[in-house]
């Protein structure tokens, strides 16, 4: 059972991983390109958060990448991020606790499937707001999703040693 | 001993003074050296070459390390000296750059004398692939608003701020999804709509709609701002017509515009702060 401090330590050690990893992210792979796209980090540590920690955790974690995702990125609608992450951790949270062990698959099968709920966000506002053509923004969504999942090789370890040190 | 002294003594000190006697006036009247001193030498000889050997040695080791020692601070001193020189080329081409720059607000405003003109620079392109957007380092509090145009050093648009913050500004691309601007055909005065399209997003182009029937749009027509309403300022070039297609319903046509500028390598741009309407 982890103290309140130790539980503050964590989730400030979750805080400046993520910020890091972001960051080194933003300073490496800004103008990387991977099957045309850009890699997009956010969805990744939502969805290997969300499989490792508890439910409720896992969903609050999400609920503030999303809230700081709306705020510092461009989005096709205000709160897509915070919507999307949001139910996407849920998702994410239950598949890993009843269906995988977490693991390098749970993370990539939690990584597709937060993008498909953002993705989805994206080509629902898409398309009722600009009937954007359907197999274009799929196209985008499977790519998008494909070249981001490389980011795990850096991401999983970190998150998965970073949960073992403080369950463990 | 004490007997022989006394008894020798004398003769002994007449032989020392002839013998120096002799070796004195041999020195003086022959060339080479006296036989002793020369064999002294030659005794001796072989420990000087090895003490002038050793004494060489040393003496070149310690020029060596003294003029490695020198060496190496003229070493430092050039490298500092290069480094001044190196930064002194940097901030050359900076100021050219800035001059260049200046040169270009200049000759802009000079153009277009209604606009006032806030430099910015691009810190960020947009993250996800699902908008245009660029981030600027200039806020509220240089005086940037929603719905200020940004534009190019050349003048070319380059989008519409979106979201305004202290120090930042979020920019929409022309070539983003969400842009519909007024337009106008520069060659023939008509007035169309240029918007962005998803499909054309990826390839950098946007869509000129709303196509007057009977005009002829020619490859490389430029598109301007109309200005219309008043909301945007008139005559910034949008772009140039790349081709003329027709949807795929087979009933309308719309033209795919090419920006003026590669918004991924742009670096400066200038806000238009305000604008005088000009009819």
């Amino acid at each position: 059972m982890l103290t309140r401090r130790d539980i503050i330590i964590k989730w400030s050690s979750y805080g400046a991983v993520s910020l890091l990893l972001l960051f080194l992210c933003a300073l490496t792979l800004r103008d990387v390109r991977v099957l045309g796209v850009n890699l997009f980090l956010p969805p990744l540590l939502v969805g290997v958060v969300a499989s490792v920690e508890d439910t409720r955790a896992g969903v609050l974690y999400a609920l503030v990448c999303g809230v700081l995702c709306d705020m510092t990125v461009a989005g096709t609608f205000p709160c897509v991020y915070t919507l999307s992450f949001t139910a996407a951790a849920l998702c994410c949270s239950l598949l890993a606790k009843s269906v995988l062990q977490p693991g390098v698959l749970c993370s990539l099968a939690v990584t597709a499937l937060t993008f498909f709920f953002v993705d989805a966000l994206n080509m629902l506002a898409l398309f009722f707001r600009d009937r954007a053509p359907f197999s274009a923004m799929l196209s985008l969504a499977l790519r998008e999703t494909a070249a981001s999942c490389l980011l795990l090789i850096v991401c999983h370890p970190v998150l998965l040693w970073l949960h073992r040190k403080f369950t463990l | 001993m004490k007997d022989f002294f006394s008894r020798y003594g004398v003769w002994i000190l007449a032989a020392a003074a002839a013998i120096a006697v002799t070796l004195s006036v041999l020195s003086y009247f022959t060339s080479t050296s006296p036989l002793l001193e020369n064999a002294a030498g030659i005794v001796t000889a072989p420990f000087r070459l090895a003490a002038e050997s050793v004494s060489r040695w040393v003496e070149d080791k310690k020029h060596y390390y003294q003029e490695y020692n020198d060496l190496l601070a003229e070493n430092e001193a050039l490298r500092e000296e290069v480094a001044e020189l190196r930064a002194n080329a940097r901030q050359a081409d900076r100021d050219r750059e800035e001059n260049r720059l200046l040169r270009e607000l200049i000759d802009l405003r000079e153009q277009r004398r209604d606009f006032e003109l806030e430099a910015a620079m691009v810190l960020e392109r947009s993250a996800n692939n699902w908008t245009r957007t660029l981030t600027l380092n200039r806020g509220t509090a240089h005086g940037v608003a929603a719905k200020n145009m940004v534009v190019s050093s050349e003048g070319y648009l380059i989008g519409v701020v979106t979201e305004v913050g202290l120090n930042w500004c979020t920019v929409q691309t022309i070539i983003d999804t969400d842009t519909e601007l007024g337009a106008l055909l520069f060659r023939t005065g008509d007035v169309v709509m240029a918007e962005g399209e998803f499909a054309l997003m990826r390839e950098k182009r946007l869509k000129l709609t709303y196509l007057p029937s009977g005009t002829a749009l020619l490859v490389g027509d430029y598109i301007v701002t109309s200005g219309l309403g008043g909301y945007y300022p008139s005559n910034l070039v949008i772009g140039t017509v790349e081709s003329v297609e027709t949807d795929d319903n087979g009933l309308a046509q719309y033209a795919v515009l090419a920006p003026m500028r590669d918004f991924d390598t742009l670096t400066e741009v200038f806000v238009i702060k305000s604008f005088d309407i000009v009819e």
